[in-house]
């Protein structure tokens, strides 16, 4: 198919320009990376906006057959719309790891960092380093046979979207803001600038500004994640991504795989080229399609074309670098001593006070600690307009790192919005209606009358009664004569929280006018968890 | 194109700051504040009934609302009118006529600004926690009837984004269908006010839209609020500062300060349905009382003081019309007022 015939009797001599191949074949793979990072970027845009439903705009995670799986193994139950994820497994079984290659939105931006000139002549680590995606793979596998889903905090996609939705787009909406407020204190500047960010906003950047506790950790992460591109090209793809792991699984049955054809002069050219180093001098110039992510960039480099990729009905080679049985064994022993870890800490068995879960998630995961349905894809938290739902770092313990957990210090569950349950591809959140989640006790507010303004202070404030949503409020108002500052009876009005009522929306939290901490939290609805 | 060098590019940005630096400096020496302090005097400001009459609180502030003007048609206006018993539209193009035409509100070529209440994305008008959306429509048409340039509308809804309070409320569809403009209040449109009338809010910042409109019209609908009793005409104008949280202390004097700043020159009170209970968010329809009844004045203070009496309530129970009278916003006693009360009967 994508044979580059050659017809003079002499092979012809091809323009090459070292470490940058050329050609319509990278061309096309470099336009496909950009248009998919788009469309991607895109999506995640949009599913801040609301404008399209859930099932939408949730599509590249439900693509992740990573996900899926791991989501139907720690669940036993087969989620309809995961059936996506078999277009990538199609996809794999005939152009082996091209979606590394082609489609994932994090290859793409590692293909754009490459740091060449800060790796120099380093050579790369010992190929045994390629092993670790697998074992990484068979642990999160071992573990969600145990119930636990922990480890999928590390799948590309999941990655890369939290990244955007924590850190790079709460960092473009300040900078973006800073400009704005500087520019706008030029007065004929006034008009254009309304304008402009008319456009801008709700568009692409939220109207008020959003606030993650742990922007700078993930922040971090991902730098660090680029960063290690100074040790090999794609170090990333090449060595950790369990998601890679999966489809280089896969493609050792792929059907179309690259070819050296045998008037091969050893030029090395390709083998300087891949960005994933799995051209072997010592195996004559062949690649592992288990490592290839079919970038075509030997193709274009080979100066005599003598490389092809032609479809093959085989089992790939095995090589040295593949998980024996007694790796895979470690693998599942790790896995079994983790999960069983995790199992027997405080959290596990008392929960933690704040341990607030998006509405019904409560309900729908076996197990609320570790989150056991929850692929830690952050759809729910790239969805919530309000940012209250944030990624849990140690809120839940390391078994709930990554799952959604709501802040309702830094946000408030909107009242009319439902867009968490809509957007999870695998129902960790339940798909409630907007009149089903308003009733959905996410859990109770609790007032401290030691630091109220009201109670305290005995200075009118009313500010959690008056934003709680509910028709009948679930904080009423008791009229009540107290002793002010001067030895004299004041009226003072002081809230009270009627539990039963009490939906656990946060927004009085949120609202709270004291600094800090606020003087009315929101609690987990049950003190205990029952076993 | 040719490559800018790294010098080249440091140079402009450095050039670009300085400028912006420049003109910030020059703005604040410029004998005229780029933003005035208060809405500018129309010329017909004169006809309107907020003028003290006899024995009416005098205030300074009030002096240059007040040129002395009366003609024989302006005395037959009144200072307030009450509208009842017909569809919004009609109660709107009614209560208008009867002050006089929107024309002697909105002059040719004036930028608008209407405020209605549109505090959360939770329920739609019928809640009457948002302002009826064909009552803040037909005063974007008669606006534009009148000649205005432009009319925007605008709130910052505490409770869900403003975009979807905006949609919900219904309030999008009718301003944009008569040709007006929704606006979003960005963070960054603030401006640092001083209030020098104010009593204790001295500054705050405001939605500099609000203090750029040649007319602001204030469309609250009425409704229950604990704290404040009733959310009425000068209430709604809290929303257009950013820090509401300092309105806390002694709100009632707060919300008159306010008032002091920001002066409609039009009132209208949507009382077509009332909110009884459970204010300022709503969501019972038991809680919402339909009255099909519309006020409008030129006098804020003197529309929030009538509002005040369809919960059965006396003007002086409410805290912030009791300060504005006090200050010689507007006028509270409903008793000396000529009031034109009429029935559509539709």
């Amino acid at each position: 198919m994508m044979k580059q015939e050659t017809t003079t009797e002499k092979p012809q001599k091809r323009k090459i320009k070292i470490g940058r191949p050329v050609g319509p074949w990278v061309t096309a793979r470099k336009i496909t990376q950009y248009v998919a990072l788009a469309i991607f970027i895109g999506l995640f845009v949009i599913s801040r906006q609301g404008v399209w439903a859930g099932n939408i705009v949730n599509i590249p995670m439900r693509l992740d057959p990573l996900l899926e799986l791991g989501n139907t193994i720690a669940s036993r139950t087969l989620v309809a719309g995961s059936v996506v994820a078999l277009i990538t497994v199609i996809l794999t079984i005939v152009f082996g790891r091209a979606w590394c290659g082609w489609l994932c939105p994090l290859g793409t931006v590692l293909d754009l960092v490459p740091l060449k000139g800060w790796r120099g002549k380093r050579p790369a680590p010992s190929e045994s380093w390629r092993r670790v995606k697998y074992v990484l793979l068979v642990i999160i596998l071992m573990a969600a046979l145990l119930g636990n889903l922990t480890l999928l905090f590390l799948d590309p996609l999941a990655i890369f979207f939290r990244t955007l939705s924590t850190a790079i787009w709460p960092a473009l909406d300040q900078i973006v803001t800073a400009i704005e407020t500087a520019l706008y204190q030029i007065p004929v500047l006034g008009e254009p600038l309304s304008t402009f960010d008319m456009m801008l906003r709700p568009a692409l950047l939220p109207s008020e500004p959003i606030f993650y506790r742990d922007t700078l950790l993930f922040a971090s992460l991902f730098l660090g994640l680029l960063l290690l591109n100074i040790f090999a090209p794609r170090f990333w793809c090449r060595y950790l991504c369990p998601l890679g792991g999966l489809l280089g699984w896969i493609s050792r049955v792929a059907l179309f795989r690259r070819e050296v054809g045998e008037d091969c002069k050893g030029c090395q050219l390709c083998m300087q080229a891949c960005p994933t180093g799995t051209i072997d001098p010592a195996r004559n110039y062949a690649s592992d399609p288990a490592e290839c992510t079919m970038c075509m960039d030997c193709l274009e480099t080979c100066p005599r074309s003598f490389v092809s990729f032609t479809p093959h009905i085989a089992l790939a080679d095995d090589m040295p670098y593949d998980p024996d049985r007694r790796a895979v064994l470690i693998s599942f022993g790790t896995a079994a001593a983790g999960v069983a870890l995790f199992r027997s800490n405080l959290l596990a068995k008392r929960e933690q006070p704040f341990l607030l879960r998006p509405p019904g998630a409560r309900e729908n995961n076996p197990d609320v600690v570790a989150m056991t349905r929850c692929t830690r894809c952050n759809e729910c938290i790239r969805a919530c307009p309000t940012s209250v739902l944030q990624p849990a770092v140690f809120d839940a313990g390391l078994e709930g790192l990554g799952s959604p957990i709501l802040i309702t210090r830094l946000g408030y569950c909107d009242y009319s919005c439902n867009a968490c349950g809509q957007i999870c591809p695998v129902q960790a959140i339940p798909p409630l209606s907007l009149e089903e989640k308003r009733l959905q006790v996410i859990g109770k507010a609790f007032i401290d009358e030691s630091r109220c303004i009201a109670w305290s202070d005995h200075q009118p404030c009313v500010v959690c009664e008056e934003m709680c949503p509910l028709p009948k409020k679930a904080i009423q108002l008791e009229e009540k004569e107290v002793w002010g500052p001067d030895n004299v009876t004041v009226k003072v009005q002081l809230p009270h929280v009627l539990r039963d009522a009490c939906i656990g929306c946060g927004i009085c939290e949120y609202k709270c006018p004291v600094s800090g901490s606020a003087a009315i939290r929101v609690y987990i609805p049950q003190t205990e968890v029952p076993f | 194109m040719s490559k800018m060098s790294r010098r080249d590019f440091l140079r402009t940005v450095a050039a670009g700051i300085g400028a912006v630096t420049l003109s910030r400096f020059l703005a604040a020496c410029s004998p005229s504040p780029a933003k005035p302090a208060a809405t500018p005097l129309h010329p017909l400001a004169t006809v309107t009934p907020t003028s003290p009459k006899e024995g009416s609180p005098s205030a300074t502030d009030m002096a240059t609302d007040s040129l002395p003007q009366p003609t024989s048609t302006v005395a037959s206006i009144p200072d307030m009118v009450v509208a009842r018993n017909g569809e919004p539209e009609a109660l709107v193009r009614a209560a208008l006529a009867a002050l006089g035409g929107m024309e002697l509100f909105v002059p040719k070529g004036a930028n608008v600004l209407v405020k209605p209440n549109i505090c959360v994305a939770y329920h739609t008008y019928e809640y009457a926690a948002t302002t009826n959306p064909w009552v803040v429509g037909t005063l974007v048409k008669m606006c534009f009837e009148a000649g205005a340039a432009s009319v925007k509308v605008c709130d910052y809804p505490f409770g869900g984004s403003p975009q979807e309070a905006y949609a919900i409320s219904g309030i999008q569809d009718q301003v944009e269908a008569n040709g007006g403009e929704m606006v979003y209040m960005s963070g960054f449109k603030y401006v640092a006010t001083q209030i020098p009338n104010g009593i204790e809010l001295k500054k705050t910042d405001v939605f500099s839209d609000v203090l750029d409109a040649d007319v602001i019209i204030d469309v609250p609908v009425a409704k229950h609020h604990s704290a404040a009793i009733l959310t009425l005409g000068m209430k709604n104008l809290m929303g257009v500062v950013r820090d509401r949280s300092a309105f806390h202390r002694n709100l009632g004097q707060r919300i008159a300060d306010l008032s002091t700043l920001l002066k409609p020159k039009l009132t209208v009170v949507d009382a077509v349905r009332i909110l009884m209970a459970n204010g300022p968010t709503g969501g019972n329809l038991n809680d919402v009382k339909k009255l099909d009844t519309l006020i409008a004045s030129a006098d804020i203070v003197a529309a929030d003081s009538y509002a005040a009496t369809l919960f059965g309530k006396q003007p002086e129970e409410i805290p912030y019309i009791q300060a504005a009278a006090a200050m010689g916003l507007g006028r509270s006693d409903l008793n000396n007022l000529r009031i034109k009360e009429f029935s559509i009967g539709a």
